[in-house]
């Protein structure tokens, strides 16, 4: 081995503590990025993996009537079809001790042979018999049930019935129930029949043969077999074309990725800025040895060489720590997203891209940091380097303003000296405050979207002013009995509304919708309500929000606004239908699907079903979960004995229950960065002032040499410290601000499609501040406990 | 200065340093011209300030004159690149620090071998022999495997010239060699520079040290950055 290599493995060893530090730095970055990236790579796949394993069905033809077995066999008969399937899928309610959920019933029409949209097996019985369900495994949590118990369901046209439930499966296409806040159960069509409906399967799910990820293809081919039905004589309702392929969460699911991903991305950066300035004080510390191994014949090539040697080794060490440890932050990370996903992981090894691109990054982001400081250290003349001395006056000049700000008399001397101080090296001032700055923003950031999502979610009152939804399975005239509601003890108001699925209507095409088998992804409702409505406040974006009820007017929300504009006409399917509505306005709704408002009478003229309602929207007084809890059961108590069939019935706290699940691993997940970029941020702040005062060793011992007490010099070094912490929270506030803005407003369009507004954590803030006056505090102690340790001999012969 | 008999290895020529502080520009050399024939002890003194250092700065290539041209065994040094100035040092000039300067992480042997790496001067596996060999030169071949801090201020100049002969440079200079020792040791130093001149290396020693003006084939006095004064010893 080369001579000068024993100097970089000597210099690497000589300091541990250092050195560890900045293994650590990068080490975290490193860990950040493979954990994420890990993570994300077996999610990805086993996402795709799962959902294509259930042979998700490429289009659902939703007909009027009932489908028989001898329908399916023609359907397969026709070209570019794979599959057929007849199914049904129907929205009951179950209780779960006194409260009502919404339960979707999956009706099979052969358990033994299921082709599309497959439930794996996990437990119990295979096939359910009559008056018996299979559960999906997510959902007897929800339940607070278990195989062998029995469970009461109501479907919209029966009575309540006990329900045993025998076996377990697991539908990966399916989110878990606690998130949707819904049940899933699977039951044969005489089960359906036990419960009191007389509907058969009324479902078409085909799987084409070619072009299975094609949207465009399997339209046309569903709409050919639509048109066959059609000339069969049957009605056609709907053709329902999920995103090929795609998991229901997959967008939410990457979106949560890329943001993991950009912050994992960013904590190296953090790392490497540190190493870089960490660089900048071994350079500063090796000046004169720098000096020496020129005057021996070094090149400055030959010494950048060194230094980028001793880096890319330290980074090695930080990769060899990181990797596996990224490994198991990775399972855990996959784990606990399969579990929010309801994913099964059958395949956890990590493609070996990652682990390259995890190496690549370990190494090269640090090395281009610290490059920089290597490069400008190791080109410094000879002469420069032999006589160096240490931090030098060159940047206070006579009339430069922090001379001037330090002469304030009312400022104490010691305060007066620290000021100038932190000005002496700026270039170096600069990278402390960009560090600090970066660490600041990037942890406030994250806590200021994490507190935006959840003013977000508050929203949702703000914007819903009811507490319960209750849908109806029949229109019905309900004057007397939203009278009859306003009876009850704390209901302030109650409404009549009306729904309608709908889509936006093509000319010689049936009506396609995106939405998934479990009815709510994807889905888009037409919403008919009383104008004006004093039970909705929605937050208009653009034009006006209804106020003619006899108006061909719609206000579509941001999922359904598509490219349309304020004074277009558009056309939606209702009821097989085509009307045409003329577009007033946009809404920006927190927590809904796609939805196309309109007024009541109009829609009741359109489908014939005047001084009719379908919806019942209800507030209570108190709006609080758990008044609300028990006005439900007034309310729906009351419904019952009224003899009203009821379809669903959501509360308001579900619903935000439902959404806050949606994104509780990527809150959790920023607050964890947050922690991370809090931690590398502090590692900065200490290497950036132990460089510092290392530099002025000499000047401190002149210090002594004069007078100048311990505390004294303790006094000097500290409020340098918090001066330049001070300084770097303004700058942190202001970039957390433009951060803040951006990354909230690009989970905000993919989860929502609309921005999170812009949210100052004052708690993110207080944390910051608290962990700058401590890290400071922290960080200036051992330097400044080592400039009073060494003697004053030895620190005016300090090289 | 002019020796007939010897060619001059090094020949300043009219050159002037001009250094700019904030007080304004200093002139530490004064259009000041000097040859050294080879194989020659030669002495700089001087006050502080007068301008010792820098002469020697810009004999070793360290430096570079404002104006006048250098030549250094028919190099005109001053116009070497930075690059290529340090690899013909590492070659053509020992240098010797007052304060020794020898890497702290490094053994005696590896700072010796050192320079012979930087310059790849001498085969890898010729190196270890010939720094053992230097160190034997200068006695202390039996330090040849202990750190620097373990090691006395001689031991530790002897070291450095040691380092400083690595490359076989024709030139060895030393700024204030002694200046960090007991009169003992600073004796020693000089006899192995005495040797080293006899040995035909030219040795250009900056120092303050009156009692061992014997020593040197010439003495050259500065003062305000001018040659003011030229004698061989009696």
């Amino acid at each position: 081995m080369q001579t000068r290599y024993y100097k970089v493995i000597r210099d690497l060893t000589s300091d541990y503590s250092k050195n560890f530090m900045l293994v650590l730095a990068i080490a975290v970055g490193v860990f950040g990025i493979g954990a994420i990236l890990d993570g994300y790579s077996v999610i990805k796949r086993e996402m795709t993996d799962n959902y294509k394993s259930t042979m998700p069905a490429s289009a659902t033809i939703e007909i009027e009537g009932k489908i028989t077995k001898g329908l399916v066999d023609s359907v397969k008969q026709i070209s570019g079809i794979a599959e057929a399937e007849r199914h049904a899928t129907l929205v009951a309610r179950m209780k779960v001790g006194e409260k009502w959920y919404p339960l979707l019933l999956f009706i099979i029409d052969d358990f033994k042979e299921k082709r599309t949209n497959k439930a794996f097996y996990i437990s119990g019985e295979r096939e359910p018999v009559a008056g018996t369900m299979l559960v999906e495994r997510t959902a007897f949590g929800l339940m607070q049930a278990k195989e062998g118990d029995e469970l009461i369901i109501k479907t919209p046209n029966g009575t309540p019935q006990k329900i045993k439930l025998v076996g377990t499966v697991h539908d990966p296409g399916l989110a878990p129930a606690w998130q949707e806040q819904t049940g899933y159960g699977y039951i044969t069509l005489s089960t359906l029949h036990l419960l009191g409906e007389t509907t058969g399967f009324d479902q078409l799910r085909i799987l084409v043969s070619e072009n299975q990820d094609s949207k465009k293809h399997i339209t046309e081919v569903a709409q050919t077999v639509a048109h066959r039905l059609e000339q069969a004589g049957y009605e056609v309702h709907e053709i329902q074309v999920p995103p090929p392929g795609k998991h229901p969460h997959q967008g939410q699911m990457s979106t949560v990725m890329t943001i993991f991903i950009i912050f994992s991305f960013l904590i190296l950066i953090l790392g490497s800025i540190l190493v870089a300035t960490s660089m900048a004080t071994l350079m500063v510390k090796q000046v004169r040895q720098i000096g020496v191994m020129k005057t021996i014949g070094a090149t400055s090539s030959q010494i950048t060489g060194l230094y980028l040697l001793m880096i890319t080794l330290l980074c090695v060490i930080a990769l060899v720590i990181a990797i596996p440890l990224s490994r198991l932050a990775a399972a855990g990370f996959y784990n606990q997203i399969a579990v929010l996903l309801n994913l099964e992981i059958r395949n956890s090894s990590i493609p070996s891209w990652v682990v390259l691109l995890q190496i690549a990054s370990g190494i090269f982001i640090p090395v281009i940091a610290a490059a920089f400081p290597v490069i400008r250290g190791s080109r410094i003349s000879v002469r420069a380097a032999l006589d160096n001395h240490g931090a030098n006056q060159q940047n206070i000049h006579k009339n430069s303003w922090e001379l001037k700000f330090s002469q304030l008399s009312f400022l104490s001397e010691t305060f007066r000296l620290s000021i100038r101080n932190v000005f002496r090296l700026r270039s170096r001032l600069v990278m402390t405050l960009g560090l600090l700055a970066a660490g600041g923003a990037m942890f406030m950031t994250a806590l200021n979207v994490s507190e935006a999502w959840n003013e977000n979610l508050k929203r949702i009152y703000v914007q819903r002013l009811y507490d319960l939804e209750v849908r109806l399975n029949n229109s019905i005239q309900a004057d007397s009995l939203l009278e009859e509601i306003k009876t009850i003890q704390g209901v302030s108001r109650a409404e009549g509304w009306s729904y309608s699925p709908t889509s936006v209507s093509k000319s010689n095409a049936f009506e396609v919708t995106q939405t998934y088998p479990d009815k709510g992804h994807g889905s888009f409702t037409m919403q008919a309500l009383p104008v004006p409505t004093q039970l909705l406040k929605p937050t208009i974006v653009a034009g006006k929000w209804l106020n003619n009820n006899t108006a061909n007017d719609v206000v579509l929300n941001q999922s359904s606004r598509g490219s349309l504009k304020v004074g277009d006409i558009v056309s939606f399917n209702l009821d097989g239908q085509v009307t045409q509505w003329n577009v007033i306005g946009f809404t920006e709704d927190v927590g809904s699907p796609a939805i196309a408002y309109v007024s009541l009478e109009v829609f009741s003229k359109l489908k014939n079903t005047q001084g009719q309602v379908k919806m019942l929207r209800i507030a209570y007084a108190d709006r609080t979960k758990e008044n609300a809890v028990r006005k439900n059961r007034e309310v729906e108590a009351l419904l019952e004995r009224e003899n009203i069939s009821i379809s669903a019935a959501i509360p308001v706290w579900l619903l935000q229950n439902a959404i806050a699940a949606h994104m509780k691993v990527l809150v959790n997940s920023l607050l964890a960065m947050a922690i991370l970029m809090a931690f590398v941020g502090t590692l900065g702040l200490m290497s950036t002032m132990s460089m510092n005062i290392l530099e002025r060793t000499r000047e401190i011992g002149v210090m002594r040499a004069i007078g100048a007490t311990p505390t004294k010099i303790k006094n000097l070094i500290v409020w340098e410290g918090f001066f330049i912490g001070a300084m770097s929270i303004f700058l942190a506030v202001a970039l957390s601000l433009i951060l803040s803005t951006y990354l909230g407003r690009l989970i905000g369009n993919l989860s929502f499609r609309t921005p999170l507004t812009l949210t100052v954590s004052l708690l993110a803030l207080g944390i910051w501040v608290l962990i700058i006056i401590v890290g400071s505090y922290v960080a200036t102690l051992y330097p400044a406990r080592r400039a009073n340790k060494i003697t004053t001999r030895e620190a005016l012969t300090y090289e | 200065m002019n020796h007939p008999q010897n060619k001059n290895l090094i020949e300043l020529s009219n050159v002037t340093k001009s250094f700019t502080l904030a007080s304004g520009t200093f002139q530490a050399l004064k259009n000041v011209s000097l040859q050294i024939p080879k194989g020659q002890l030669i002495a700089i003194t001087g006050k502080s300030g007068s301008g010792k250092s820098t002469l020697l700065n810009i004999i070793a290539g360290i430096d570079k004159p404002t104006q006048g041209s250098v030549s250094i065994n028919g190099i005109q040094v001053e116009k070497l690149s930075e690059s290529a100035l340090a690899t013909w040092r590492g070659k053509n000039v020992g240098v010797v620090f007052q304060f020794f300067q020898l890497l702290p992480t490094l053994t005696i042997l590896e700072n010796v071998m050192l320079p012979m790496d930087f310059c790849n001067s001498y085969p890898k596996r010729e190196r270890r022999e010939r720094a053992l060999a230097l160190l034997e030169q200068v006695n202390i071949k039996e330090q040849a495997d202990k750190l620097p801090s373990t090691l006395s201020g001689g031991q530790q100049q002897r070291a450095a010239i040691a380092r400083a002969l690595a490359n076989d440079p024709p030139i060895i200079i030393a700024d204030e060699p002694t200046g960090n020792l007991d009169s003992q040791t600073a004796i020693a130093i000089f006899e192995l520079f005495a040797a080293l001149a006899r040995s035909g290396k030219t040795v250009i020693i900056v120092t303050h040290e009156k009692d061992f003006s014997s020593y040197f084939e010439n003495v050259i006095a500065i003062a305000d950055g001018e040659i003011v004064n030229e004698r061989v010893p009696a």
